[in-house]
């Protein structure tokens, strides 16, 4: 059982990051590989400010998301000069540029050797350390960004967001400051993402360079491409198969080695079946 | 001042593999202009088909090189025509081209990984070994004077290819605008197949030198690629000249960010300098606007 | 849309009863009559696998044997093996997975000092014992009740080394180039902190795990000129491709390597000449004890190569009989375990007398050696 919850939990933050990553992929057309990146900041935000001042998890996590936020401001001036795929490069090469920060910043973020022992989120003295309470946390999370992204593509707001998507041009005719949206919408995001992140770093316990690298950030764009971009429901049944496919493969009987390949294997098969057959994923609503 | 000059060398190794790397990527940036994320995949096959044949199998080595290289052009048409022609029929946009070829970098990597484990692995025991030459108090192996040759010299040849052939001056039409290159009656999509397999040849190249000189492991190809879409970016998409230069550039920037600021940081310089041409000079040093 | 849901939500109940019912599948409990699960986590992908493949051989050899002379109390000793990929997350993955699904009450391992600092919270949450025979992280003395190790701790490696170094040698000036991972952090961490409170200095060139071109690492650390090298990595293969491009650039400094590289027999013969007079610091092996050769024959018998990393393979081969040792004392059950480990006392094994401290660590450290001719040699003064 506790095993399912761990699954559980999972789902949820990864459906949180591609939740996040869907509004600005998704409904502004904006494709970003540096989610992992900033849900990064969030995280280690949140396990310093918790170990090293001893802050309430949910305040931390709060600190988090607004640093965050900061960092997305100071990059979406400069990301909002890029298009198209020259867009995805700059976001490839902020990545790294984060990832190198996370392993050789050593007297603030552990380096290599991380963090190690997060405390689990305290609300009133109740603590969430046991798997259940931190699934229900999670899935409340989770309910509260879906709701809040729902209304957010469904207000005046999204109308525009998805009217970039289209045509940008067109929409800045009409006399829309579209580098605004695009800039509004990167940070909303980005702060989701770092509310994702700090929930994971608490979770897992322990955060290393590694959890926030390329390959994680391209796995939370694969969830995305796959469950449907342009819709929310999208973002969680992606997450919800691609983090169970590789845990069935445990199960199956491929020897550990080819089991941990195989799962990158498919998510990249993945990528490239959706791009051919479907660009607009499972249950998306736009095509590419 | 021995130090200095050493530097330089390593700066114009490295700019020499990068130049091969980025040459042929910014060829097929030109005609079919996409990022192909799995550019990288072409020296991996080329440099495992070499350490399969020429270690595994003490097949002769220059045989297990032209198999490798061949290895790689054969990838480079299956990826063309099962990916990326069949998606720029239904005019895809180049966002799902992007995709789908870091998805196509991403299996054949992993399928390297679980057949050859991803280990580290050496090609050392049938590496000809041509002694050391010294220059001004550097060092420079066999294999990395080879480098240091071959980046000119396939820059002569796609010059000579693209100025000098009725073949190159279509490849220059497609690049210029396919839709008039087909209404003038150039079979476009035999020419983009033919650009895939050349950069695809030569990226092999790359890599099966690469493979001489460092070793190889199945991430090697994808670091190649990421320096490849660099140098491109610094001297101008879809130039071929522009690629050659942006790889030294690329080649100085990380040695010296090594001997000046600290070998951690390479990756953050290299794409640091990325970001500053995308948001200073997007269209390269030899671009067009 | 609501369809949808409903089939988000149908495959999310069809998911649970698939796990109920193959987590179910009758081998839920510790039954007293069927086998005695056992855990290890050991890195089976990546460079790091390298020792995770021996790592798994090794147990599963001893608990052959354990099998072959009755078990324990007649229960089979069963060998569950997760791969930890040498980082953190995976782990923490790997031990819920063990914990949670397979029940077992000890877990060998983890291997890395990575996994091991995530592994153990959770194995601890679920009262379950871990015994690491490879991880060496400092930041793993004391961690936990739950936990403790028979590989020392880098702590010793470092200042071992760095007392020689500057003792010995009058070396002064010593420069790093380490690789960016936990392990080779420790062991820069362990040794720089000794070394320049001698009165030393230490620089450090840290490069990223994926760099291939050491180049002008080495070109600038030979500017420095310093007293001698520290080639500091996370795998032999990586001190390989540095050791052959310092070789290339014709430049022979004095060396001193981390425990990983004397036990690779195949990296310290290929580089034989310019290792030689070469310092390291391993827990080291005694051919002379006879459970040590006895655990070489066995490994050539069964796995028909010779026995690597000798170091490591004996805290793995021990770790499955202090195991034993500790459920035939106390019975199959996490807590109790674990506070049996944390008393062990003059215990002989393969790796010679152990004894095993309250901060959890073996009391023994690293003895120095130096390596002559392609051999590492006990290292005298």
């Amino acid at each position: 059982m506790e095993y399912i919850f761990h699954l559980a939990i999972l789902i949820a933050l990864f459906s949180i990051f591609a939740v996040s990553l869907d509004l600005v992929a998704g409904y502004t057309g904006l494709i970003s590989v540096c989610q992992a990146a900033f849900y990064g900041i969030g995280a280690y935000t949140t396990a310093l400010l918790m170990q090293n001042m001893g802050l309430n998890f949910f305040l931390a996590l709060l600190a988090g998301m607004l640093l965050t936020g900061l960092v997305a401001l100071i990059l979406g001036l400069v990301f909002s000069k890029f298009k198209g795929d020259y867009y995805v490069l700059g976001t490839v090469a902020f990545t790294y540029i984060a990832y190198s920060v996370f392993i050789n910043w050593q007297s603030l973020t552990g380096g290599p050797l991380g963090i190690p022992g997060i405390p689990r989120p305290e609300l009133f003295g109740f603590s969430f350390s046991s798997s259940f309470s931190f699934l229900l946390l999670a899935v409340a999370f989770l309910g509260a960004v879906y709701v809040g992204a729902r209304f957010i593509v469904s207000s005046p707001f999204g109308r525009v967001l998805r009217a970039i998507r289209e045509d940008e041009e067109a929409i800045s005719v009409f006399g829309y400051r579209t580098s605004f949206y695009k800039l509004l919408i990167f940070i909303i995001s980005t702060m989701i993402a770092a509310l994702g992140g700090g929930l994971l770093a608490s979770y897992l316990t322990y955060i290393d360079p590694g959890t926030f690298s390329i390959t994680e950030s391209i796995f939370v764009l694969a969830i995305v491409v796959l469950g449907g971009l342009g819709s929310l429901r999208g973002p969680v049944l992606g997450a919800l198969i691609l983090v169970l496919l590789p845990e069935a493969l445990r199960f199956v009987g491929f020897s550990p080695d080819i089991a941990a390949q195989m799962r990158v294997l498919i998510y990249g098969l993945l990528l490239v079946i959706m791009m051919r057959y479907r660009p607009q994923g499972l249950v998306g609503e736009y095509k590419l | 001042m021995d130090v200095l000059i050493q530097i330089i060398l390593n700066s114009v190794i490295a700019g020499s593999i990068y130049a091969l790397a980025a040459m042929g990527f910014n060829l097929i940036y030109g005609v079919s202009r996409s990022f192909n994320l799995a550019h990288g995949v072409f020296a991996s096959v080329a440099v495992y088909a070499v350490f399969f044949l020429a270690v595994q199998h003490a097949i002769l080595l220059p045989i297990a090189i032209a198999l490798g290289i061949f290895v790689a052009v054969f990838l480079g048409y299956v990826l063309e025509r099962s990916i990326f022609r069949p998606l720029r029929a239904k005019r895809a946009s180049n966002l799902v081209l992007l995709i789908a070829s870091l998805g196509a970098s991403i299996v054949v990597e992993a399928l390297i990984a679980i057949f050859f484990s991803s280990q580290f692995q050496t090609l050392s025991s049938v590496v000809p070994s041509f002694g050391a030459v010294r220059i001004f108090g550097g060092v420079l192996t066999g294999v990395q004077v080879v480098m240091i040759v071959s980046a000119p010299l396939v820059l002569a040849l796609f010059w000579l290819m693209l100025s000098h052939t009725r073949f190159g001056k279509a490849v220059r039409a497609v690049s210029d605008d396919e839709e008039v290159a087909k209404i003038v009656g150039i079979n476009t999509n035999a020419i983009i197949g033919v650009v895939f397999m050349i950069g695809a040849g030569v990226m092999g190249v790359a890599g099966i030198l690469t493979g001489f000189d460092t070793g190889l492991d199945p991430r090697m190809g994808f670091l190649l690629l990421l320096g490849a879409a660099i140098a491109s970016i610094i001297g101008g998409t879809g130039n071929v000249y522009g690629a050659f230069l942006g790889a030294f550039i690329l080649g100085f920037a990380e040695n010296f960010g090594v001997f000046f600021v600290s070998g951690e940081w390479k990756y953050a310089i290299a794409f640091s300098v990325l970001i500053l041409f995308l948001l200073f000079r997007p269209q390269g040093i030899l671009g067009k606007k | 849309m609501n369809k949808t849901w409903l089939a988000i939500g149908a495959i999310v109940v069809l998911g649970l009863i698939v796990w109920g019912v193959s987590s179910m599948g009758g081998k839920s409990a510790d039954t007293s009559t069927g086998p005695i699960k056992v855990g290890v986590i050991v890195p089976l992908t990546g460079d790091a696998a390298v020792y995770g493949e021996p790592g798994r051989n090794i147990t599963q050899l001893a608990v052959d044997e354990i099998n072959a002379a009755g078990g324990i109390n007649g229960r089979e000793m069963e060998l569950i093996v997760e791969d930890g990929k040498c980082n953190g997350q995976d782990a923490a993955s790997a031990t819920q997975k063990l914990v949670n699904v397979d029940k077992v009450q000890v877990i060998i391992g983890a291997f890395c000092s990575g996994e091991s600092l995530a592994a153990v919270p959770v194995a601890a949450s679920g009262k379950v014992a871990m015994i690491s025979p490879g991880s060496s992280s400092p930041k793993l003395t004391d961690v936990s009740p739950y936990f403790v190790r028979n590989y020392p701790s880098d702590a010793t490696q470092g200042s071992v080394l760095a007392n020689i170094a500057y003792t010995d040698k009058g070396y002064k000036k010593i420069a790093f180039i380490q690789e960016q991972t936990d392990y080779a952090a420790g062991v820069y961490t362990a040794f720089s902190n000794v070394f320049s409170g001698l009165g030393g200095t230490v620089t450090n060139e840290a490069f990223p795990t994926e760099t291939s071109d050491f180049r002008s690492i080495i070109s600038k650390v030979k500017g420095q000129n310093p007293d001698a090298v520290f080639i500091d990595t996370q795998t032999p293969a990586v001190t390989g491709r540095i050791l052959a491009q310092m070789e290339q650039l014709g430049w022979k400094p004095k060396l001193f390597v981390s425990d990983i590289l004397p036990g690779d027999t195949k990296t310290v013969e290929a580089h034989k000449a310019i290792l030689e007079g070469t310092l390291a610091a391993e827990v080291g092996v005694d051919p002379s004890n006879p459970k040590f050769a006895a655990l070489l024959v066995a490994y050539k018998a069964k796995y028909g190569v010779e026995l690597p990393f000798q170091s490591y393979a004996q805290t793995e081969y021990d770790s499955v009989y202090l195991v034993r040792d500790a459920i035939l004392a106390v019975g199959n059950d996490g807590t109790k375990v674990a506070a049996w480990l944390h008393t062990v006392k003059d215990w002989q094994g393969a790796a010679g007398s152990v004894t095993i401290g309250t901060n959890g660590d073996p009391v023994a450290g690293h003895r120095p050696e130096v390596i002559m001719a392609g051999k590492p040699v006990p290292y005298v003064k």
